[in-house]
């Protein structure tokens, strides 16, 4: 039996009586899959397992997603292709320069998202595994978009239901002037639809399902839209809603995509900061394809 | 009796129609006849921007001093004025943080905070006028002796910083200015007329039903000087 604690009023598990580096049993697995259905965030400590023991354990939960860096011709990867690299690291392990591109591109970043929200089947879960951490800084924050969906006045609720907005990876990064992207990276990330407020089919919650990466709502004047975004992520991200992880070496955390938001916190990018993380994708478009075409 | 007041920038476009006095910002959603604009008029979208955090006319080379804002018509809800206290923001940085920003420079322009909201529709007589400016990132109040941040949406540069990281600075310092401990919400009632210093506050609308009309008649006294000049005085 897994035993949990929870670490913040309204969300996230730190789960105890695991260890990852040994295969998880089915009864134990789905122990976990309750837990995270519940919590939204799990908070695995002490988990010293390598990229193969967090793939082998990752895709029991469902199919990989491949890491979106691979699209760049000249992408010269330090890790496994289902291993999303976030760290300051180039491929020999060093701290990349002050001006390096991916330095750069990994700054947004720390704007609220969910991952994968810029694909039309979006992440499922993640699970982010801490190999190196800075001093101070760097930490990972968490926003419980269901309790902020439970939080938001009934007319707001009932104008999000049915919504559609626009996603798109390359909008979030021009938001912070960076635009050096190649054509195959453009073609390969095209806007695309979501639906605004979703249910979890675990937990049945609604939540607001929202990013960064939208920068349209369908049927809406586009600065009508961005303010309605930009009001949203306010609320859903008010300190209520946010819980902080602090990383410790070997913390295994993983998050439920299709309720949660996180980001980025600001560390000294002069230290090594090396996470790992795997990507689960979910079972389908958020918007079925009929309606799109 | 405050100081020279400013001329509205929306007289920089060709065409435009005035409702009141070019020293009057018009801060409503009424047309030259005082109906209510239509849901896709080019003015109402502009004026969803004040709903970005913002200083009066940080985007000119000499900033307001004081807004004077005077409320003749408001909505049955929503459309409070939202003031954040940018001198207890500064005080609640951590000192490496101010150490960091003293000296910084951030470029403001309008059509930036405008772009951010999608909104381009900009005359070339508009876009000539409205050249980015410099403005310090810290500012002494000289009544008070006070420092504070000195910060607005129309900034979306600091100089000597590449773009993304000044970008994602800028993003984390209007963060920490607007906690809710360093913000008051104005409830407007007809009447009130409410004045703030534009050095050391920032201030947004909040959002109303605009099939409702709202007037407000701002009026705007210039600062004495650029940021950047008052600083290499004292």
């Amino acid at each position: 039996m897994i035993q949990v604690k929870q670490l913040h009023p309204l969300f996230v598990g730190e789960v105890s009586g695991v260890d990852l580096r040994n295969p998880v049993d089915p009864e134990t697995l789905g122990e976990i899959v309750k837990a995270w259905d519940q919590y939204g965030v799990l908070v695995l400590r002490d988990q010293f397992i390598d990229d193969a023991q967090q793939m082998d354990f990752s895709e029991k939960l469902g199919a990989l997603a491949q890491t979106s860096l691979t699209l760049r011709k000249d992408y010269k990867p330090r890790l496994d292709p289902r291993i999303t690299d976030i760290s300051n690291l180039n491929q020999d392990n060093e701290v990349v320069g002050a001006t390096d591109r991916r330095r750069l591109y990994a700054l947004a970043n720390r704007f609220w998202h969910t991952d994968n929200a810029f694909r039309r089947i979006p992440a499922k879960y993640s699970l982010l595994s801490a190999r190196a951490i800075p001093s101070e800084g760097g930490e990972t924050e968490f926003a419980d978009m269901r309790a902020a969906y439970d939080a938001l006045p009934e007319k707001t609720k009932t104008w999000l239901e049915g919504k559609i907005a626009m996603h798109s990876i390359v909008y979030s990064r021009e938001i912070i002037g960076f635009t050096d992207y190649s054509k195959e990276e453009r073609d390969g990330l095209p806007s695309v639809p979501h639906v605004m407020v979703r249910t979890h089919p675990g937990s049945g919650r609604k939540s607001i399902y929202l990013a960064s990466y939208a920068h349209e709502i369908l049927g809406m004047p586009t600065p009508e839209a961005r303010m309605m975004i930009h009001d949203l992520m306010e609320h859903a991200t008010q300190r209520q809603f946010v819980y902080a992880h602090k990383w410790r070496v070997g913390d295994l955390v993983m998050w439920d995509n299709r309720c949660m938001m996180h980001r980025a916190r600001d560390y000294d990018m002069t230290q090594k900061r090396d996470l790992h993380r795997t990507t689960v994708k979910d079972d389908a478009p958020t918007v079925p394809e009929a309606m799109v075409a | 009796m405050l100081g020279p007041l400013e001329t509205t920038i929306k007289a920089i476009r060709p065409g435009h129609k005035a409702r009141l006095n070019l020293h009057v910002s018009d801060v409503s959603n009424l047309d030259e006849k005082s109906r209510v604009l239509e849901a896709s008029d080019r003015r109402r979208m502009n004026g969803l921007g004040n709903r970005l955090w913002h200083t009066d006319s940080s985007f000119k080379k000499t900033p307001a001093k004081y807004s004077l804002l005077s409320a003749r018509v408001i909505p049955p809800e929503g459309g409070e004025t939202e003031f954040a206290d940018l001198r207890a923001a500064y005080d609640a940085l951590p000192d490496k943080m101010k150490a960091r920003l003293e000296g910084l420079v951030a470029i403001h322009c309008i059509l930036h905070s405008r772009a951010t909201i999608g909104f381009t529709d900009y005359s070339p007589e508009e876009r000539e006028r409205l050249q980015p400016v410099p403005q310090l990132i810290v500012r002494t109040h000289p009544g008070s002796g006070r420092k504070t941040l000195y910060l607005a949406s129309h900034a979306g540069e600091i100089q000597g910083m590449p773009t993304p990281e000044a970008r994602m600075l800028l993003h984390d310092l209007m963060e920490h200015a607007t906690q809710r401990p360093f913000v008051y919400t104005h409830r407007w009632r007809v009447g009130d007329i409410v004045m703030w210093d534009d050095r050391c506050t920032m201030h947004r609308a909040r959002e109303y039903d605009m099939r409702h009309p709202r007037d407000m008649h701002r009026t705007t006294v210039s600062d004495v000087a650029p940021s950047v000049e008052q600083a290499q005085v004292a």
